[in-house]
């Protein structure tokens, strides 16, 4: 989860939606050509499977099975205009690859934003402001009512022995149902968020010399944050980034990178240097890389100790004889998992009642309600994804197979009439065409949801709006080929349906 | 006694509002096992007939009966159903399937009857045999000649032991001697096979081949509109 999404996000800028339309239509734009590239260099490989399949059914073929035989009809008609085949399936290729993305980013949102029925993730924040901005008191407020106001079966537990070892949490010891074992439930399932936002160079900021952090406790980096447990990277990686929180809770001015973050400051592990506030005025954070986040979700993100953000405040307030502005409000979220959705109801509850959490009033919502709050904003740009953009790509490309094929089926007019002639029927010729059709279209939708799938599951980052990671859902390795096939099968229907119609009688006329 | 009758037919299409009558009170009748030339100026109707009775076409008026099968009110359907079987369609620019091997085209209309793939092999062996193609039953038209390409279109014809061939212009995209050849081979089928055959020529010494020559002129029979007494009758050999 990168920090734009965050809600009562502070620091970074807040795109108009005409800027962001704008940047989604650039990015779609680079999409399609990108696609159509990919299906370029894929063309011999469409080629292979198609030779292969005419070769192998070719020998079949003397099954006598009438199926077999119009098959390696189709495929030698496929090859006879290699260019307009080749046209087709690249159509089909990209119109089958947007419509993977788009299925696939949509299919990810909607789990990012479904509600869970156990170990829910829940997030507090400024109930009347954006952004959001509590007092650090909040915290242990916060803690105090998980002790005091929730059931026992409704509290976070700390993880088992099994469950830490899962998640690459080195073991602690403590005995259940005592204090111990709730301190612990407490570290392993709740976090901090403060945002920092500040630049290397003090009169002249710049996105390059820019830097925006989330001040945490960093041990809870490995308990809560979603994609750094040791299943999500290498086990080298993650030792290396046990190695690096270990060193941020040794001292304060301590911080971890992402890679991209890094490279924009060009730094690297073990540099120091300065930050000057950006959100925090007249405050100058000293800080030294000691750590760099795996590549992946986490590139654009950095992470300081919120203590360190808090001991900055108090320094500012000893030297300037008075409070700084935001200092009272440095806590921009709580997070929290709850065992069960009973639990965050509760909890939900309990936080508005009155005389609580009153000045600011906070709310409680799953991070899923949280992150669909978010994503409300955007829901027009999603809506024009989905019933503007799929559509509009699924007509033309849809034109372009019925084009293709309707010069293919005037090429081959006498040859229909000649099928005819023979004695094939109307439905015949109709099946022919539409066969070949759908044959591309199985073939160019299959291969590029299976390309598209097969790469981005193994771990090729493919950065999409405020989402710098996303997995493609497996259903799209069935969806592609059908996909593939729907839109050959609307290309291919009107020019199947005039060879259908094709008379013999008038051909020959005209060749005559 | 005549395998083809054409009775009273009337074929008209409409160019816009204007109704252009292309055969009017035509009557026709093709003997059992006849090689008829169908010869005319342009225009006179000569394919229009061909396509009539091959079934490609329905008239608007008039009767046409092949075999004991009345076919102008047969369905777009039944009428494909029909051709299969009762006729061999021989084009003037052969018409072969470019992708499709000597063999593969010939075998075309075999795929759509009922038989084993034995039979079926027998059956295009036997037809390019017949042809003299039998050597070149795994190359593709663009690797044949002319000539080669017209005698595989006479064997795609002939292969499922029609009623009837039907030949529009055989010759007519052929140099002399595979002219020669195509039409020796249409005498072959007529003579050893007791084939009828119907063919459009404009070629004087094509149609001097036939038994019969068929003159039409705007749309009527200008002369031989009956059958000649000479026309044999010879058993079916190609097909046990």
């Amino acid at each position: 989860m990168s920090p734009e999404m965050m809600p009562g996000m502070s620091a970074a800028p807040d795109p108009s939606l005409l800027l962001l339309s704008l940047y989604m239509a650039l990015g779609m734009f680079g999409v399609l050509i990108m696609l159509t590239l990919v299906a370029i260099i894929t063309l011999p490989i469409f080629f292979g499977v198609l030779f292969g399949s005419e070769f192998i059914l070719s020998r079949l073929q003397n099954s006598g099975l009438f199926a077999i035989k119009m098959t390696v009809l189709m495929l030698r008609s496929l090859r006879r205009n290699l260019l307009r085949t080749s046209l087709t399936y690249v159509a089909l290729f990209v119109f089958t690859g947007v419509l993977t993305l788009i299925f696939s980013m949509i299919d990810f949102l909607g789990k990012v934003t479904a509600d869970k029925e156990t170990d829910v993730k829940v997030i507090m924040t400024e109930k009347f402001q954006i952004p959001s901005q509590m007092p650090p008191k909040y915290r242990e407020e916060l803690k105090a009512i998980f002790e005091t106001d929730l059931p026992k079966e409704l509290r976070p537990r700390a993880f088992t022995a099994a469950e830490r070892a899962k998640r690459g949490l080195d073991p602690v010891n403590y005995q259940p149902g005592t204090p111990e074992e709730w301190k612990q439930a407490l570290l392993d399932h709740y976090m901090i968020w403060g945002f920092v936002g500040g630049s290397t160079d003090e009169k002249n900021k710049t996105l390059d010399n820019s830097l925006f952090l989330f001040a945490l406790e960093p041990h809870s980096l490995l308990t809560m944050m979603d994609g750094l447990a040791i299943d999500d990277m290498t086990a080298k990686e993650h030792q290396e980034l046990k190695e690096a929180i270990r060193l941020m809770q040794e001292d304060k001015r301590n911080i971890i990178l992402g890679q991209d973050r890094l490279k924009l400051l060009k730094k690297q592990v073990g540099d120091e240097f300065r930050i000057y506030g950006s959100n925090y005025l007249e405050i100058v954070f000293d800080f030294k890389i000691v750590g760099a986040f795996p590549d992946g979700r986490y590139n654009a993100s950095s992470v300081m100790r919120f203590d360190y953000l808090q001991a900055k405040l108090d320094e500012y307030e000893r030297q300037k004889k008075q409070a700084h502005p935001l200092s009272g409000r440095c806590m921009n979220l709580v997070w929290a998992r709850l065992p069960n959705k009973q639990a965050y109801e509760r909890l939900a509850g309990i936080v508005n009642e009155p005389g609580k959490f009153s000045s600011p009033a906070v709310k409680l919502e799953t991070a899923s309600a949280g992150i669909g709050s978010f994503l409300d904003a955007f829901k027009d740009i999603f809506w024009a994804l989905k019933f503007i953009l799929m559509p509009s790509l699924a007509l033309i490309m849809a034109l372009v197979v019925s084009i293709t094929m309707t010069i293919a089926i005037r090429e081959r007019a006498t040859e229909m009439a000649v099928l005819k002639v023979l004695g094939f029927k109307p439905n015949s010729a109709f099946l022919m065409v539409m066969g070949e059709g759908l044959l591309i279209g199985a073939l160019g939708g299959g291969l590029c949801t299976w390309l598209l799938y097969g790469v981005m599951s193994n771990g090729v980052k493919f950065p999409i709006a405020f989402f710098s990671t996303f997995y493609p859902p497996w259903q799209i390795i069935v969806y592609g080929p059908l996909l593939g096939m729907t839109a050959a099968f609307v290309g291919t229907f009107m020019p199947a349906w005039s060879a259908r119609g094709i008379k013999a009688s008038n051909v020959f006329a005209q060749v005559a | 006694m005549a395998i083809v009758e054409v009775r009273e037919l009337y074929k008209s299409f409409s160019r816009g509002k204007e109704s252009i009558e292309v055969l009017m009170d035509l009557n026709l009748d093709v003997s059992q096992g006849e090689f008829v030339a169908l010869m005319g100026p342009s225009g006179s109707g000569k394919t229009t007939l061909l396509n009539l009775i091959a079934g490609l076409d329905s008239p608007t008026s008039g009767s046409i009966i092949v075999g004991d099968q009345e076919i102008s009110s047969m369905s777009e359907s039944e009428l494909a159903r029909w051709r299969t079987r009762n006729v061999g369609f021989v084009f003037q620019f052969y018409n072969l399937l470019p992708v499709l091997r000597a063999f593969e085209n010939v075998e075309l209309p075999l795929l759509l009857l009922p038989m084993s793939t034995k039979e079926r092999r027998t059956q295009v062996e036997n037809a390019l045999e017949l042809v003299g193609l039998a050597d070149r039953s795994r190359h593709r038209p663009g690797q044949l000649s002319g000539g080669q390409c017209q005698r595989v279109g006479i064997a795609r014809a002939i292969v499922t032991d029609p009623t009837i061939v039907v030949a529009d212009e055989p010759t007519g995209a052929l140099d002399s001697k595979s002219a020669d050849d195509a039409l020796n081979l249409l005498e072959l089928l007529r003579s050893e096979l007791s084939k009828t055959i119907i063919m459009v020529t404009h070629d004087p010494h094509a149609a001097q081949r036939a038994q019969r020559i068929v003159k039409l002129e705007k749309g009527r029979i200008a002369n031989g509109g009956a059958p000649s007494a000479s026309a044999p009758y010879m058993p079916n050999v190609i097909v046990g």
